[in-house]
């Protein structure tokens, strides 16, 4: 008896306080994944890599948005969307207290604004996916007036850049066979 | 045997002959003065057993969900909470089903799992319904593949009504002039993808981006020594050998695009 007394205050308790104390997890746990609106720029490519489908992305032309939600329930914490986000929107915590009563509660979203194209007017990607993309370039330009071009063309939809593309080498194709002539 | 099925008349909806009740009263009334402890059925609706594992790890000593009074007893007959995991397959709609009528009423019923709150990975594979709710009405919904044994234990305590439920729903709506802030500005793009790529090469997806990023960080550190100074000093400190290789490879790709474009 003394013993097993002996051996009981030796160990010690071995039970964990949680949920009277914060539960400690360790690095690099996978848990809620936190989206933070501000960094995101509706380019899909954490819907297109979810393999459990938790993220979803919808389009509605009329109203001019774009929807991005995630469904918890559906998650199944792998970080694949962490690693394709390129602007460092979506990162997983280590935050893992997501039980709920309700479904719905369990379903996050953020609506962004649709951008149109400069040239035909349809809507074609979102207003700060086409911003994102123009800054980045615009870093590259050398002078104010070629950022303004790669701004400009950048809000052209990938239709109207091709058919734009289509007739500049026609022109410079006929410009060419002129001066050969 | 092939005739269509209709999933909605399938369902088992609340108001039958055993829920004459209002069931909502009967479930406050049974937390308030059950005087005992919490009994739970656990119902395998087809899970991959991660589940399993997990639930029984939070009724070890270490996690010991019986300090609570939570025990997982061996019959329905005696249930509580009927604990459903798994993304409910279509040979275990029928068991799912009689475990829910057999558990005496009220009852709780808790959606365990990613599966079990919607189908998660098999949400839509043509032999599962697609989650608990779809057969029975769900009281708790305990998401994660699969919920830590702390997940578990919360999830619990959320169902008994000892805690209060942390995530709500929630809408963003873009604000006027709202711009996603490029990362690391200072840093060329080329050079900033060349690195992550070499980082994620070695280091696989998820730790490469955070190697990354903390070599970035100190590439960027606005001081008034060397870069590559720094980086060398970075090296030096590293004390796990794995980490200052993948910086000592980091800084090669540096030194390249260094080389190649001095600005």
């Amino acid at each position: 008896m003394f013993k097993l007394l002996k051996e009981v205050l030796r160990v010690g308790e071995a039970t964990h306080k949680y949920p009277f104390a914060p539960a400690e997890v360790c690095k690099d746990f996978r848990g809620k994944p936190e989206h933070h609106a501000d960094r995101c720029i509706a380019c899909a490519a954490c819907t297109i890599a979810c393999p459990a489908n938790a993220l979803s992305m919808s389009t509605d032309v009329k109203a001019g948005t774009r929807t991005w939600s995630i469904f918890y329930g559906q998650c199944v914490f792998c970080g694949r969307c962490e690693e394709v986000c390129p602007t460092n929107a979506i990162t997983l915590t280590p935050e893992f207290e997501m039980a709920v009563g309700r479904k719905e509660d369990l379903i996050t979203r953020a609506v962004f604004k649709l951008a149109n194209c400069r040239s035909c007017g349809t809507p074609f990607a979102s207003a700060k996916e086409v911003d994102y993309v123009a800054r980045v370039l615009g870093a590259y330009a050398q002078s104010p007036e070629e950022a303004e071009r790669i701004r400009r063309h950048a809000e052209i939809c990938p239709e109207c850049k091709r058919k734009r593309d289509v007739e500049q080498i026609a022109q410079t194709a006929v410009a060419k066979q002129m001066e050969i002539r | 045997m092939n005739a269509p099925i209709f999933g909605d008349k399938l369902t088992v909806k609340p108001g039958g002959a055993s829920m004459s009740g209002d069931v909502a009263a009967l479930k406050g009334r049974l937390l308030k003065s059950i005087g005992r402890s919490i009994y739970v059925y656990r119902v395998d609706c087809g899970g991959c057993n991660g589940c399993e594992i997990e639930i029984f790890a939070a009724i070890t000593p270490i996690f010991d969900a019986e300090r609570f009074g939570i025990k997982v007893v061996p019959s329905p007959r005696h249930a509580d909470i009927l604990l459903y995991t798994g993304a409910v397959t279509r040979s275990m709609r029928m068991p799912a089903l009689r475990a829910y009528e057999a558990a005496p009423d009220p009852k709780i019923v808790v959606s365990y799992g990613a599966c079990g709150c919607s189908g998660g990975i098999f949400h839509d594979l043509y032999c599962v319904w697609g989650g608990t709710d779809k057969i029975v009405p769900v009281d708790v919904y305990i998401p994660g593949c699969p919920p830590t044994p702390q997940a578990t234990i919360y999830g619990f305590a959320m169902a008994l009504g000892l805690l209060d439920q942390k995530l709500k729903e929630t809408t963003h709506v873009e604000g006027v002039d709202e711009a996603a802030p490029l990362i690391h500005p200072d840093v060329p793009y080329g050079l900033r993808i060349a690195l992550e790529r070499r980082a994620r090469e070695m280091a696989g997806y998820r730790q490469g981006r955070a190697l990354s990023e903390e070599f970035l960080a100190a590439l960027a550190a606005n001081e008034a020594t060397n870069a590559g100074l720094r980086i060398d000093q970075m090296i030096a400190k590293e004390e796990d050998p794995r980490r200052a290789e993948i910086f000592s490879q980091l800084r090669a790709v540096f030194t390249g695009a260094l080389a190649q474009d001095p600005t």
